[in-house]
């Protein structure tokens, strides 16, 4: 195998269980709560400051500061859902006033953490260092360890989802939000755990992904509109779409990366996924407004 | 066991219920006869929450649930049965039937739950892995009963059991709610064929417009076909 072919599948698989991880959170919040939920990528930024915090001024190991970044994100998506969401919930308008209300809440986290910290790159250190040279390519054993949590977590959710009684009682929620308050499921507090577990879930992406990117206030940006481009391509609110559209996504955008120069990814991207919504316009796994969790 | 007072509520500023006094003792099968149009289900929605009352009281044993939220008054024992059945349609017949018993006291007996269920309905325990949203009409009723059926209920409300379905199919839904019923629970049925709910009710009330015009022992009112005729057509 030659080398830029392996350089093309790590990149890819690489790339793809990045956007996988923050695609689904926003997905989940899509499917659960009918809210785009535009500071998806502060929530990435939240978590990544509050791990570098950890690491730089309490001079604790990666390994305490990630589940704190995790927990932190977390809060802070919830707290989001109290002041923001909560009030609007049920109301004419909802979808307008969320939208404006997330972007405001990017712009709030970006110049906060501005102030907080400054605006140089920070670097977060990996969990796990080193890394092997297969065929001649660089393999992080950083970059293994996130493409084995984003697979396992997609394992942890569809597991939970499916199984367990809160996660049954998100998909019913979903699915018809009436029945569900009428089988003595609180609605709005269901809405609040799913967005605190999205929260979760962009707040680890983002201290696992900081030490490959760097930190700054903007980080969130870039993987969050991967994550919107991977949702919308994978069908919005569907998890087994956002695991299948990530990896397909970051595969190809890999393979034009390596072999048309890094000039053509993004738009080859572009190219895929226009090409694919005029042949499925509710995205690869097509559910549209139908079909939910 | 459940009492309503004088209660408002409608949509929009424009009141569908013009003060509703209503009592449903324990045991008892009370049967809300009207039209279509006239406020029956208004009525069930605004008793379990889902469309708060503007003005009037609901208590439950003589506690105030009044705008108490749905999820509340369904784990208080208030079970509605809606209109429409509301199923969840990307869950299977097990699923829904599960989400049923969501509360936790009765999460950890789901599974005694659904036997109980199962020998009211054996065929739901066959097609326990089909997708609700597959289902026949039917099929539908009897699992959005069932799926009631699996809550710790004090009493049921059932919205119009027969609504859209074939004459068959009725009679085995009302046969179901009847052997319910001779388990001890307490019915609120709102119906608008007097024909179906003669083995079931004790006591009837008449809506027109918004207003109980009439209330009477079953087998009373039920009797008086000229009265059924000039309210019900």
């Amino acid at each position: 195998m030659s080398t830029q072919f392996v350089q093309a599948v790590w990149g890819g698989v690489l790339f793809g269980s990045v956007y996988g991880l923050m695609a689904l959170g926003l997905t989940l919040v899509w499917g659960a709560v009918r809210l785009l939920n535009l500071a998806h990528g502060a929530l990435f930024v939240v978590g990544a400051y509050a791990a570098y915090w950890v690491v730089s001024f309490l001079h604790l190991p990666i390994l305490v500061a990630l589940p704190f970044g995790v927990l932190a994100a977390a809060a802070f998506a919830y707290l989001m859902h109290i002041i923001f969401i909560r009030p609007v919930i049920g109301k004419p308008g909802f979808d307008n006033s969320t939208l404006v209300a997330t972007v405001g809440i990017s712009i709030a986290v970006s110049a906060a953490a501005l102030l907080i910290f400054n605006p140089q790159y920070k670097v977060v250190p990996p969990v796990l260092s080193g890394s092997t040279i297969v065929a001649g390519v660089q393999i992080t054993y950083q970059g293994l360890l996130v493409i084995g949590t984003s697979l396992a977590l997609f394992a942890i959710v569809y597991a939970f989802l499916t199984y367990t009684r809160l996660g049954m009682a998100i998909r019913a929620v979903s699915q018809q939000t009436e029945a569900a308050s009428l089988m003595s499921i609180p609605v709005v507090q269901t809405y609040g755990i799913v967005i605190a577990i999205s929260g979760g879930l962009a707040g680890l992406a983002g201290v696992l992904l900081s030490p490959s990117f760097f930190l700054s206030p903007n980080s969130g940006f870039n993987p969050m509109i991967q994550a919107l481009i991977v949702t919308i391509f994978g069908g919005l609110g569907s998890v087994r779409g956002a695991l299948v559209a990530g990896f397909v996504l970051g595969v190809f955008e890999s393979f034009v990366e390596v072999f048309y120069g890094v000039g053509w990814a993004q738009p080859g991207v572009f190219i895929l996924i226009i090409l694919m919504l005029i042949v499925r316009p509710n995205g690869l796994f097509g559910i549209g407004e139908v079909k939910r969790l | 066991m459940l009492e309503v007072k004088g209660l408002v509520a409608g949509y929009a500023g424009s009141e569908v219920l013009q003060g509703i006094d209503l009592v449903v003792h324990d045991r008892e099968g009370v049967i809300v006869l009207g039209p279509n149009g006239h406020g029956k289900t208004t009525l069930l929605r605004a008793i379990t929450g889902l469309l708060p009352p503007s003005a009037g009281q609901v208590l439950l044993n003589g506690k105030d649930i009044t705008r108490w939220r749905p999820d509340v008054i369904a784990a208080a024992g208030v079970v509605h049965i809606p209109q429409g059945d509301l199923l969840f349609p990307e869950m299977t017949v097990l699923e829904n039937l599960v989400m049923g018993a969501y509360n936790r006291a009765t999460w950890s007996e789901r599974n005694v739950r659904l036997g109980h269920v199962y020998e009211l309905f054996p065929w739901l325990k066959e097609r326990g892995g089909q997708l609700a949203r597959t289902l026949s009409g039917g099929e539908r009723r009897m699992l959005a009963l069932g799926r009631g059926l699996m809550s710790k209920a004090q009493i049921l409300l059932i919205d119009e059991p027969s609504l859209g379905l074939a004459p068959l199919t009725t009679q085995q839904i009302y046969a179901s709610i009847q052997t319910v019923k001779e388990s001890g629970m307490s019915l609120l049925l709102a119906d608008e064929n007097a024909n179906h709910v003669a083995g079931l009710a004790d006591r009837v009330y008449l809506l027109e417009t918004g207003m109980l015009v009439r209330e009477g022992p079953a087998d009373e009112l039920l009797r008086d076909k000229a009265l059924l005729e000039s309210y019900l057509g």
